[in-house]
């Protein structure tokens, strides 16, 4: 598999490290404050996934390059990949 | 006395018809990174900067590598003051030690490096000038293009005897 | 049957002649054999035993899809088992075993499988051995292994060398036939780089068993050779198509014996990236489906043609040739005009007129070879319009053509069936793909150059072939006829027509179903010759065109592959990359011995101190608690961090405050996972109001350089810092002991190390003979220590220099198994602890969170879960029965539970304490600290250990910390 990397360029799979489902937006720093904060959010944000077959919006850093993190649309069964970001 | 020891005080350099395998000593690196537009006031100080995170650029005296969209390498020489001239004006990191720099040289070099290096090393492509951020044996190197048979490998220091090794016993069948 | 050498012909070297022997026998053949052509030019027909049925069986085919003739090469570790005769080159002094005989293949006495045949039935080990009588299977297992086999491998480590690299082209050809050629000039014409790959030992594909082409064939060899733009590799299979246009190719260099201490690879895979990829990888012959169509003699048409063509073997007198297609009268025409007497037996009834005008051969339109009998003799019997048996030396079969769809397949992309050639082709292309010829379904020679030239971009005319294409025709025949006798349809594993009947009954409609229950297209062949046959009357059987029911699924590898050409040089000592740290030279030459700790190599203890680790890390402990001790701890994790909002940063990543962190002091901080659970530990140290430096663990560098990356560059990306690994380049070494600060007086003369000056948790920077020296007040051991960091490329002569000055006070080094020791007296977590499954509160750490902040993990550490009282939580254990061990890993269990289950929690690190005298361990224990005093049992099921111990607090030495602050 070939991940353009949005500093670098295309590269083989091997450079990067896989950073998972980048398609939920993380609770913003401070809003837990000084309590729990919304637990239920943090809780579905930190463990509940979908797991489609096709498009999904992932996060890769290319770790052995630029050490870049950036996101892109992996398809799952086709392993097929759009533009980074 | 303190006294400077490479990371490959053990490793035997050699030169080979096909290939020359040896180390790079005496070079200072510095890595400048900052914000917004600290680029201008580097290089006003440094010289001009690459643009493409491919192609390094030659400029007083240093090797000027463009190692993220707001980071560059220079790569001076020994005892360069760059750090120290470009403080306040940038984030600036001193890596002399963190990176071995290995020469890889003759007509077998490129042949040797495809076996670990996942980039398209084809003379037509990857021309001097030209550099690379990529893996060799799971471990992070910069490849340096400087002469058509001549690559320079920044390795990182802690796997950069066992980078030697893998090279050496890459190199074998062309010795 | 009998075959023989033709006095010329061929396009073996007979100038070149060479020895092998089979089974010990000694043999001749000529450089450009295979092993297989040299052993029917010397007449050896009967080469091997069948899988289940022990039944004798010949050469069936010239190429890769062979079945029947495997043989096992070389000798010692170089012992290869299961390689095809057809493939293997035939070398000098090449030596080739039969394969599941026993004492013989001409006298097998496993042959009686034959007469137990009802035994090795499709089905029988299901019905027979699970279920209620599952038992006999353990019993059977041994016996029916034996009896039933391939080549054996061997265990002794294989001396050659192998090589993996990438490489990158333009557009690349797989196949070399006629499409294939001109694809790879067509390409070259448009100025990009080509490669052209063929498995064969020489290119040309089928042109090489058609003489009468071989002036185009040698044409276009030198228009390839001359093109500076085209590299053309032989003995080189593309094993695979993976995603984004990689395709693994693998180059065999055994016909050349490569020397491996030469550094000669036997085999060399490459991972080759190709913008474009041209398949024009042929199409294979398929048998025909008669009682027994395996006797040796019985071969596909085009083999047959292959060896006379090629390789200069003929049968020497009368052949027979069974087909239900135009492409068997090839072979038909070129054994006629060797003076071979040839029957056809074609079972159809219409037989193109072009075809019969030929009066060479006897055609017998309507007729079927039904059944051969015969050992030596072969006799063919007919059925049909003519019904009658003949004696010949061989059978030549042809039932039509199987596309080579496998690499067009392996991206997803199931083939179609076409009807007009009864075979499956592409069903698709992605769009940098395309194919050429037979793979196609075109069989013309002209037609097939046309498409070649056109997929490789039609740039340049490619000239065309001699002579007219003719059209291809065919009356598929998928059934046996009704006849005694097994009818082969899978040759390797012994799949008959009737076990596709049975399986059918059974239910086991679907192909996927078929193939398991029959084991059909499992062996080395991958049914290549077997498989569409199989499909073909697996539909007739349920009625259905053969389009409704599917193909099996087509996988990576399309043949065989050597594990060592997967493994490269990645073995030994090159097996994963191995880490020094910059002091590493020092501890080699002086008595260091190392330990893997990931991918470093540390030192575990030096020889002063003992020759086992057990009888050094004791002294080396006794050395830091009583008099000064340098350790290397170059490998922690070491981070610059810088901008403005570096505090507040690092606020935000420690679950404790850093945000009015002092400059020159240092802080051990915490780090959580957002799911609450601790990521790692460290002291971060504030060296101005924007700079930051970071220590990790060891095990957590990379992971925490790369999550404070990830939230830089993709969550808080409004604040102003950059993190950079000093790991590299700063190297470490920790001086500790009651005399530490003697020995920095002595090593630093006029640097003020006093407490005043450099207090607990305090950082000094200083240069000392001209180099940055930064010396922190930090301890692991619970002891007066410091740590000195520095540029790497000085760390040997510092460390000398300590050594050195330090002499007078007994300073000597200590290993890594001293310096997890001494933490665990101490009661200081570290990896054994940190998990990845324990909170804050488990670690006991928990009072150091910030309430008043918001930090990573906050939200989900407070989950109740995490709260409840019984969580397992870190506790210190003292060992009660002295003659016995505590163990980590061991489970603990409450005094008077049941020792069963997963008990109330287990060791995590066990030492002996040099301070206390007694064997003390780390654990985490149901309910933690509140179980203090109470007596426990540690159990170790794997020696059947009991061991009882006492909970206490894991601070065992000097609780308040008085030493730390001496």
């Amino acid at each position: 598999m070939r991940l353009a990397c949005p500093h670098c360029g295309p590269r083989d799979y091997s450079e990067f490290r896989y950073g998972g489902d980048a398609s939920k937006q993380r609770p913003p720093h401070g809003t837990t404050g000084h309590g729990t904060g919304d637990l239920q959010t943090w809780h579905d944000f930190v463990f509940l996934f979908d797991n489609p077959k096709g498009p999904h919006l992932e996060y890769w850093q290319h770790v052995l390059g630029c050490r870049r993190w950036f996101t892109l649309t992996r398809n799952t069964a086709t392993n097929e990949v759009g533009e980074p970001k | 006395m303190l006294e400077r020891r490479s990371a490959l005080a053990v490793a035997h350099p050699f030169a080979w018809a096909a290939l020359t395998l040896g180390e790079v000593r005496g070079f200072t690196l510095t890595q400048v990174a900052g914000f917004g537009n600290f680029a201008a006031d580097v290089a006003a100080t440094a010289g001009a900067l690459p643009e493409t995170s491919n192609q390094a650029v030659e400029s007083n005296g240093r090797t000027i590598f463009r190692t993220g969209p707001h980071a560059f390498w220079f790569v001076g020489p020994e005892n360069d003051d760059l750090a120290a001239r470009l403080a306040g004006k940038a984030i600036v990191t001193p890596l002399s030690s963190s990176r071995t720099r290995i020469s890889i040289e003759g007509r077998a070099a490129r042949e040797v490096l495809r076996k670990g290096i996942p980039i398209d090393l084809h003379e037509s492509v990857f021309t001097p000038g030209m550099f690379a951020q990529t893996g060799l044996h799971h471990t992070p190197v910069l490849l340096h293009c400087t002469a058509e048979q001549r690559f320079e490998l920044y390795a990182m220091r802690t796997f950069a005897l066992n980078v030697w090794e893998w090279l050496e016993d890459a190199a074998l069948e062309f010795k | 049957m009998t075959f023989r050498r033709l006095p010329s012909g061929g396009r073996i070297d007979r100038n070149r002649p060479v020895g092998f022997t089979l089974d010990g026998k000694r043999y001749r053949g000529f450089a450009g054999d295979t092993l297989a052509s040299a052993l029917l030019a010397n007449d050896v027909t009967l080469v091997g035993r069948s899988f289940k049925y022990h039944r004798p069986r010949g050469i069936m085919s010239a190429g890769v899809e062979e079945p029947n003739a495997l043989f096992t090469l070389h000798d010692g570790a170089r012992t290869e088992a299961n390689m095809p005769g057809t493939i293997v080159d035939l070398i000098d002094g090449l030596t080739a075993r039969t394969q599941n005989a026993w004492p013989s293949v001409e006298l097998d006495v496993m042959g009686i499988n034959q007469l137990a045949a009802p035994l090795f039935q499709s089905g029988f080990y299901y019905k027979t051995f699970m279920g209620p009588t599952k038992g006999a299977w353990m019993f059977y297992e041994p016996f029916i292994r034996r009896a039933a086999g391939l080549g054996a491998a061997t265990e002794a480590a294989d001396p050659d060398r192998y090589e993996t690299r990438f490489d990158f082209c333009d557009v690349l050809v797989i196949g070399s036939g006629a499409a294939g050629l001109a694809a790879a000039l067509s390409a070259a014409g448009g100025g990009g780089r080509v490669l052209l790959v063929e498995q064969d030992s020489a290119l040309g594909g089928g042109l090489l068993s058609e003489p009468e082409q071989d002036g185009w064939l040698q044409a276009r060899l030198g228009e390839i050779r001359n093109a500076s733009n085209i590299q053309a590799l032989t003995h080189t299979t593309a094993i695979g198509l993976y995603d984004d246009n990689m395709v693994v190719l693998v180059e065999r260099h055994d016909h050349r014996q490569p020397d491996p201490a030469k550094g000669q690879a036997r085999q060399v895979l490459t991972m080759l990236q190709a913008k474009a990829i041209v398949f024009a990888t042929g199409a294979i012959e398929r048998p025909l489906v008669f009682a027994n169509n395996d006797r040796p003699g019985v071969m596909l048409a085009s083999a047959v043609r292959t060896y006379l063509n090629r390789f200069g073997v003929a049968p020497t007198g009368r052949a027979v040739i069974a087909t239900n297609n135009d492409t068997a009268y090839a072979a038909a025409f070129d054994l006629a005009a060797q003076g071979v007497e040839v029957i056809v037996a074609d079972s159809r009834t219409e037989i193109p007129a072009d075809l019969q005008r030929r009066n060479s051969i006897e055609i017998l339109a309507g007729t079927s070879v039904v059944d051969v009998k015969g050992k030596n003799t072969l006799h063919a019997v007919l059925d049909g319009a003519e019904q009658r048996t003949i004696t010949c030396d061989v059978v030549g079969m042809s039932g039509g053509w199987s596309p080579v769809v496998h690499l067009t397949s392996h991206g997803g992309i199931k083939p179609v069936y076409n009807a007009a050639i009864a075979g499956f082709v592409p069903g698709g292309f992605a769009k940098t793909h395309s194919g050429a010829g037979a793979v196609m379904g075109t069989f013309g020679l002209n037609a097939a150059i046309r498409e070649g030239a056109a997929a490789g971009g039609g740039s340049i005319a490619i000239a065309a072939a001699g002579g007219e294409d003719r059209p291809y025709a065919i009356v598929p025949t998928w059934m046996p006829p009704r006849r005694k006798g097994k009818a082969f349809v899978d040759f390797q594993n012994d799949v008959t027509a009737k076990d596709i009947k049975n399986a059918h009954q059974e239910g086991y409609h679907s192909v996927e179903h078929l193939k398991r229950y029959t084991t059909l297209g499992m062996g080395t062949d991958q049914g290549k010759t077997s498989n569409i046959i199989a499909l073909a009357e697996m539909a007739e059987l349920r009625g259905l065109p053969i389009e409704q029911a599917g193909t099996t699924t087509f996988r990576p590898p399309y043949t065989g592959v050597s594990l060592g050409a997967i493994a490269g040089r990645t073995i030994g000592g090159h097996f994963r990359p191995t880490r020094r740290s910059p002091l590493h030279d020092w501890h080699a030459a002086n008595g260091g011995v190392f330990i893997e700790a990931g991918l470093w190599q540390r030192a575990w203890y030096y020889r002063w101190a003992g020759d086992t680790p057990e009888s050094a890390y004791v002294k080396e402990m006794g050395l830091v608690r009583r008099g000064v001790g340098i350790s290397d701890v170059s490998t922690l994790g070491k981070i610059d961090v810088q901008g403005p909002d570096a505090a507040e940063f690092l606020n935000r990543v420690y679950v404790n405050g850093f945000a009015k962190l002092p400059v020159g002091k240092a802080r051990y901080g915490v780090m959580l996972n957002d799911d609450g659970i601790v990521l790692d530990d460290g002291t971060t140290t504030r060296i101005s109001e924007t700079q930051f430096y970071m220590t990790t663990t060891t095990a957590q560098a990379g992971e925490v350089m790369s999550w404070l990356e990830f939230l830089l560059q993709t969550q808080w990306t409004d604040l102003k810092v950059q993190v950079a690994s000093l790991t590299d380049e700063w190297a470490g070494m920790a001086i500790s002991g009651p005399k530490a600060r003697a020995a920095l007086e002595l090593a630093f003369p006029g640097v003020d190390v006093s407490d005043a000056k450099l207090p607990y948790m305090g950082c000094l920077d200083f240069s000392f003979d001209g180099v940055p020296i930064r010396l922190l007040r930090l301890s692991f051991s619970g002891e007066l220590a410091y740590e000195v960091h520095l540029s790497a490329d000085y760390a040997i002569s510092l460390w000398e220099h300590f050594l050195k000055t330090g002499a007078s006070l007994g300073l000597k080094p200590y290993g890594l198994e001293a310096l997890a020791s001494l933490r665990i007296e101490k009661g200081h977590v570290a990896g054994l602890e940190l998990d990845h499954r324990n909170t804050l509160d488990d670690l006991g750490l928990g009072k150091m969170a910030g309430k008043e902040k918001d930090y990573v993990g906050k939200a989900l550490r407070q989950r109740p879960m995490y709260q409840a009282p019984e969580r397992w939580s870190l506790v210190g254990l003292e060992l009660l029965e002295p003659e016995k061990r505590l163990r980590g890993g061991a489970i603990l269990f409450a005094k008077d539970d049941k020792i069963e289950g997963h008990g109330r929690g287990y060791i995590t690190s066990v030492t002996w304490s040099v301070e206390l005298g007694k064997t003390i361990a780390l654990a985490l224990y149901n309910g933690g600290l509140k179980h203090v005093g109470e007596e426990i049992v540690c159990a170790f099921p794997l020696k059947n250990e009991l061991t009882r111990a006492k909970i206490v607090s894991p601070h065992f030495i000097d609780p308040e910390g008085k030493r730390l602050h001496a």
